[in-house]
């Protein structure tokens, strides 16, 4: 335990200056969990502290998730080389300011973090042909002038629509500007009918940004190899189903597809990438 | 994790009267309108950051420029001889998906508003909610009050249009008060303070609409003024009930005509007391409840 906070730390990692990357494992296109999870296979990340889960996951079961029963967890992993700690997370359901301080509390107390990257997913009604983009929220005028050299959308107005409520991201970048940590949100919109799979170009979208601001020099012919994959089955499946094409032509022109349109080009595109899986 | 004072009023044995949200806002928007009237000074609030997740973010060029928390604030006036300290929580601090708070956090919240109370020797408080009733929407509500002393029984007795759980049919002086306005009073008690909580009655049919109730916030502060022994001019509440009246009627207007008939039969409910037969039978108000849910079931499954 550490500072009243329920943090478990196994081994306390040395660290002077660390980056501190987050992501959560349910967002869309599961983007939070592969990214963090690609830094810790290609970075090899080990994982030193996690945070108990009592307070703030709901613990009367366990759901299950392609076949296998999951248990909810946060945990960090540091990949000491770089000075990077990489937490990956599910979302809390209760309890999210003890559970966002514990995280900074471990990102301050232990691993001297400078600066804090969160990624997140949104909903794009885009086709998937069209090139990602990167948007990024800061919590200084420092932060995002340091993040000026770098191809990002920084300029975002938004203010929380009535009956909406900020996102968990947006908590923790609140309450790490409250710590003196400098922090960015990085939002990736993802093509609605990959929001339920995977997005491999979306994940790359981050992880090349990372790669290039955080110097880790990774080789990406194998997230390279998983995005021509993703791209000749999505192609597979214009060519087989002549109206899914039409929808995806429709979109390439910038056109929005009714209701019911969407449904079924997600459930085409999702059975197809599930079948080839 | 606490109160916060901005400043510190002298004040001699105040009242205070306090309100969360609950089923059409009715406590809520009482002290509201009493704080609006009195204009009523903030002096306090409990810092929000464990209570309740942020309700507000606003982003401005890419900057994270503020988030905003449902505030619990501490507000004062003396009028008329009397010192009175309100109460507004904005929210409950309720789990995700809930309206009422409960447990440790519903708990804490309850002590932080009791601790001010004591603070500054408040002689008494006052809570207010809903009481979800066999009524209709054209009769004016009564207020159902329930004392944690034995002692304010007699007082309340005098009050105008106010019963005690015991008066109301069937319920043989039983009950219950979901979340903070009724748990402050079952701590107040604990903590040795007398406390009353006023629930202005809402009709049945009413409860599950996102719409506020003034006409019941009216009935609330007619008696919270006279116990009070304030004058407040409650024209404000009038305006406000008349908007919330015609969509109430449109939505009546909407329920379907065999269940209408029935809860239109509400509106010639005298108030019976316990011994004698009330002008609607037991199998009658089955019914009608019956009805009514299925009304809201179907509506529910349509979307």
């Amino acid at each position: 335990m550490s500072q009243g906070y329920p943090i478990k730390i196994y081994k306390e990692p040395d660290l002077r200056r660390s980056s501190l990357v987050m992501g959560w494992s349910s967002d869309m296109g599961y983007l939070g969990q592969k990214v963090t999870g690609y830094l810790n296979r290609k970075l090899k990340g080990e994982e030193f502290a996690e945070i108990e889960p009592e307070d703030f996951f709901s613990l009367g079961g366990v759901a299950i998730e392609g076949n296998l029963a999951q248990f909810s967890e946060g945990k960090f992993y540091v990949c000491q080389e770089y000075e990077l700690v990489v937490f990956q997370s599910d979302s809390p359901g209760a309890e999210w300011y003890k559970f966002l301080n514990s995280v900074l509390d471990v990102a301050e107390h232990h691993c001297q973090v400078k600066e804090l990257y969160i990624l997140g997913a949104m909903v794009s009604f885009s086709a998937h042909t069209a090139p990602r983009e990167l948007l990024a929220v800061v919590n200084s005028a420092e932060m995002k002038s340091a993040l000026s050299q770098y191809e990002l959308s920084r300029d975002m107005d938004y203010q929380t629509p009535p009956g909406g409520r900020p996102t968990l991201n947006a908590f923790l970048l609140w309450l790490a500007k409250g710590r003196n940590i400098p922090g960015a949100t990085l939002w990736v919109p993802i093509p609605f009918y990959l929001a339920a799979m995977q997005d491999a170009q979306a994940q790359k979208k981050v992880l090349s940004f990372l790669n290039e601001r955080l110097d880790l020099q990774i080789d990406f012919s194998d997230l390279d190899q998983e995005i021509r994959e993703q791209n000749e089955q999505l192609a597979q499946v214009r060519s087989r189903f002549p109206q899914i094409n039409d929808y995806i032509n429709r979109l390439e022109s910038n056109l929005m597809l009714s209701e019911e349109e969407n449904g079924e080009l997600i459930k085409k595109i999702e059975d197809f990438l599930r079948e080839g899986d | 994790m606490g109160i916060r004072l901005h400043q510190e009023p002298q004040l001699e044995n105040p009242i205070l009267v306090a309100s969360w949200p609950g089923i059409g806002n009715i406590g809520l928007i009482a002290v509201e309108t009493l704080r609006e009237l009195l204009e009523a000074e903030e002096f306090g609030e409990i810092e929000p950051w464990d209570f309740f997740y942020p309700k507000l973010v606003s982003i401005r060029k890419g900057v994270l420029e503020y988030l905003e928390f449902p505030r619990s604030k501490f507000y004062f006036k003396r009028v008329e001889g009397k010192e009175i300290i309100l109460f507004i929580g904005e929210e409950q601090p309720a789990e995700a998906g809930r309206m009422y708070a409960q447990g440790r956090k519903a708990y804490h919240m309850a002590n932080l508003v009791l601790d001010v109370a004591e603070k500054f020797r408040c002689c008494r408080i006052y809570t207010s909610g809903a009481a979800v009733a066999l009524t209709h929407h054209t009769i004016k509500p009564r207020v159902w009050a329930v004392p944690n002393s034995e002692r304010l029984i007699p007082e309340i007795r005098e009050y105008g249009n106010t019963v005690l759980m015991s008066d109301i049919e069937g319920r043989g002086g039983q009950g219950n008060i979901t979340g903070l306005n009724g748990l402050l009073l079952g701590v107040a008690k604990k903590r040795g303070f007398e406390a009353i909580c006023l629930m202005g009655e809402i009709p049945v049919y009413l409860q599950g609409l996102p719409l506020s109730y003034p006409k019941a916030s009216k009935s609330v502060l007619e008696v919270l003024s006279h116990s009070l022994r304030i004058e407040v001019n409650l024209d404000k509440l009038d305006e406000l009930d008349q908007k919330v009246e015609r969509r109430i009627e449109e939505f009546y207007q909407q329920i379907p005509t065999e269940v209408r008939g029935q809860l239109d039969r509400l509106k010639h409910v005298a108030y019976a007391q316990p011994a004698e037969p009330g002008p609607i039978t037991e199998e009658e108000e089955k019914r009608i409840m019956e009805d009514v849910e299925k009304f809201f079931k179907k509506r529910g499954e349509e979307g």
